[in-house]
């Protein structure tokens, strides 16, 4: 048996209020600012079964969003993210059917100093916060240049493990100075009422984004976690960017398994899947370089290294090249990365290329990747992936598109796979987002 | 114990007071919900139109132009504030990947744009073994408590 969710419990009343609050207010039909966008997917594969015989898949997926924008002549929004399947064939999942409620949120924007409110279920990233929330938010900032926020609920988390409790309450706050385009500093407090590891998930947090000058930002953010003691995660990154062209980046990053993993709900992050004592020590760097107009060159590197000889230090290194025509609306690119470890299991090559095509109302795309392992898995060492795509814009606000994937791998001697997609995109209003 | 509770209140209050006697909000004007013109397709460029500090997110827009720099570093920029993000990408833009519960890959929903910065392409199901042994943090975010439903399969 499953156990549900505290957030689950909430949401028919959430979805409720969200729904009905914009409809209380006077005019707000004729004033509103509506998209909504509709994408709809019908995948089909087939996997053979360890008793020889073979299921065939057909999940039917719709994922729906709207948004709701100037509510009643107010600068109040509505948004709404969900997605829900039907299999029409063998069950793809843990049963016919499935979905989730991503978001279903009011949203009051005041006019000045993005002072703002959210009510009901949002994703939310607020110094030590990257939480999906069913409850309420806050922020403001005062002509100082100093700010507040504040937020709580219940957080919406899944396990897959059955009968594994998920944290019952989530609230905490954040306190910063921004002056602008010099320096935002924060300062950040989140505590969740939960079973992690016996205790409740205590955080304090720091941030900081300051333009040494001209073009040379540094970046900081560090997490400290109370129950386990132990600095969560730390990143601070140096940022130059000497002209519209050109980008480079390099840093720091830490993070401890016992202080960052204490929440987790999956078991591959903790004992005995994971040594919690284990801590990762990384330097990265990443450019990017546009050098002749619609071609740039990305380039990125990162050295792992772990307290534990098991699982060792890696290094991964990056290069590629895009190419943008057809007045950027399509992409061509070619990248390569290596990862070299002191395991030999944990090292690998990626190859990779893309191209898209789009004349008129057609669009077509190929995209291939290779890996090469140096240890085999399931006796195979390469790894090859093929996607074809063709769409057509048959209106103006409906696009359908096909995709045919080819797989070898060491989980799979030859599979093909196919997609169909329904894309609509309807609008009222000038203006737009994607 | 009760001393300190005391002191976290008084701060509490203090800064209650500085904030909301400062006349409440700043002046400057909020990021607009909405971009006001169409967005080009691609990757958009920021500083096409923009040269100057955004007034929302109080930060140069060549700080957010969205270069694989910023694509990596994107969550740094979001833990200051998602306003300016909110002002061209509906919610349902950053939940494409930063699901509570998702069974389909972001680069399976979007297999007809190669060109977007997609986590797991190829057959990731492989491939993830070798990076969650050697970053599992950068898997954490994503998949430690939400987003693992197709994790059943082999973690028990």
């Amino acid at each position: 048996m499953t156990t549900v969710a505290p957030g689950e419990r909430l949401l028919p009343a959430i979805v409720v209020l969200s729904l009905f609050l914009p409809l209380a207010l006077p005019d707000t039909v004729p004033a509103a600012d509506l998209s909504v966008s509709s994408k709809t997917f019908l995948r089909y594969y087939e996997r053979d079964l360890p008793a020889g015989s073979r299921n065939t898949y057909a999940p039917l997926y719709e994922y729906l969003s709207a948004d709701a924008a100037n509510l009643g002549g107010m600068p109040l929004a509505f948004h709404f993210y969900g997605w829900g399947r039907v299999d029409l064939s063998d069950p793809s999942g843990s049963g016919r059917e499935s979905g989730d409620l991503g978001s279903a949120f009011l949203e009051y924007l005041h006019p000045r100093g993005n002072a703002q409110m959210k009510l009901g279920r949002f994703f939310l990233t607020e110094g030590a916060a990257v939480e999906t929330l069913d409850g309420a938010f806050f922020k403001a900032t005062t002509p100082l240049g100093i700010g507040i926020s504040g937020y709580g609920g219940v957080p919406v988390e899944h396990s897959i493990l059955d009968n594994t409790e998920r944290g019952d309450s989530l609230y905490g706050g954040r306190i910063f100075f921004a002056r602008a385009g010099f320096v935002e500093l924060g300062a950040s407090y989140l505590t969740e009422k939960g079973p992690f590891q016996g205790k409740d998930r205590e955080l304090y947090g720091g941030d900081l984004w300051l333009r040494v000058a001209g073009p040379v930002e540094l970046t900081g953010q560090a997490t400290y976690n109370r129950s386990a003691r132990e600095m969560a995660s730390q990143r601070y990154a140096v940022r130059i960017l000497p002209g519209a062209r050109f980008d480079i980046s390099g840093g720091y990053e830490t993070y401890t398994y016992k202080g960052l993993f204490q929440a987790a709900l999956h078991p591959a992050f903790v004992f005995p899947s994971v040594d919690t004592d284990d801590k990762v020590r990384s330097i990265f760097g990443v450019v990017d370089w546009e050098f002749v107009p619609g071609l740039t060159l990305e380039v990125a590197g990162k050295n792992i290294r772990h307290d534990k000889t098991d699982p060792g230090d890696a290094s991964r290194g990056e290069a590629g090249l895009r190419y943008s025509y057809n007045e950027k609306k399509d992409v061509a690119g070619i990248a390569a990365a290596a990862v070299s470890a002191d395991r030999d299991e944990n090292e690998y090559r990626e190859f990779r290329g893309f191209a898209t095509y789009s004349p008129s109302k057609l669009r077509l795309t190929l995209d291939a990747i290779a890996q090469q392992y140096k240890k085999a898995i399931n006796g195979k060492k390469n790894a090859y992936q093929v996607v074809a795509s063709a769409g057509y814009q048959l209106l103006s606000a409906l696009h359908l598109s096909g995709d045919l994937t080819y797989t070898q791998s060491p989980d799979f001697q030859e599979d093909y796979a196919g997609l169909v997609r329904a894309t609509l995109e309807l609008e009222t209003g000038t203006g737009g987002k994607k | 114990m009760m001393r300190r509770a005391h002191a976290v209140n008084i701060l509490g209050a203090a800064l209650l007071a500085l904030l909301f006697g400062c006349s409440a909000f700043s002046q400057a004007p909020s990021v607009p919900s909405k971009h006001p013109e169409e967005l080009p397709p691609g990757r958009v460029d920021c500083l096409e139109c923009h040269q100057d500090v955004s007034t929302g997110a109080l930060k140069p827009y060549a700080a957010v132009r969205h270069s694989r720099v910023f694509i990596d570093s994107h969550g740094t920029y979001a833990r200051q504030g998602q306003n300016l993000c909110a002002s061209c990408h509906a919610p349902a833009f950053c939940q494409t990947c930063h699901a509570g519960k998702e069974e389909l890959k972001p680069n399976t929903k979007m297999g007809d744009r190669p060109d977007r910065m997609a986590p797991h392409r190829g057959d990731y199901l492989v491939t993830h073994r070798i990076d969650g042994r050697i970053d599992p943090g950068s898997c954490f975010r994503c998949h430690g408590n939400k987003n693992d439903v197709k994790c059943r399969q082999c973690h028990k």
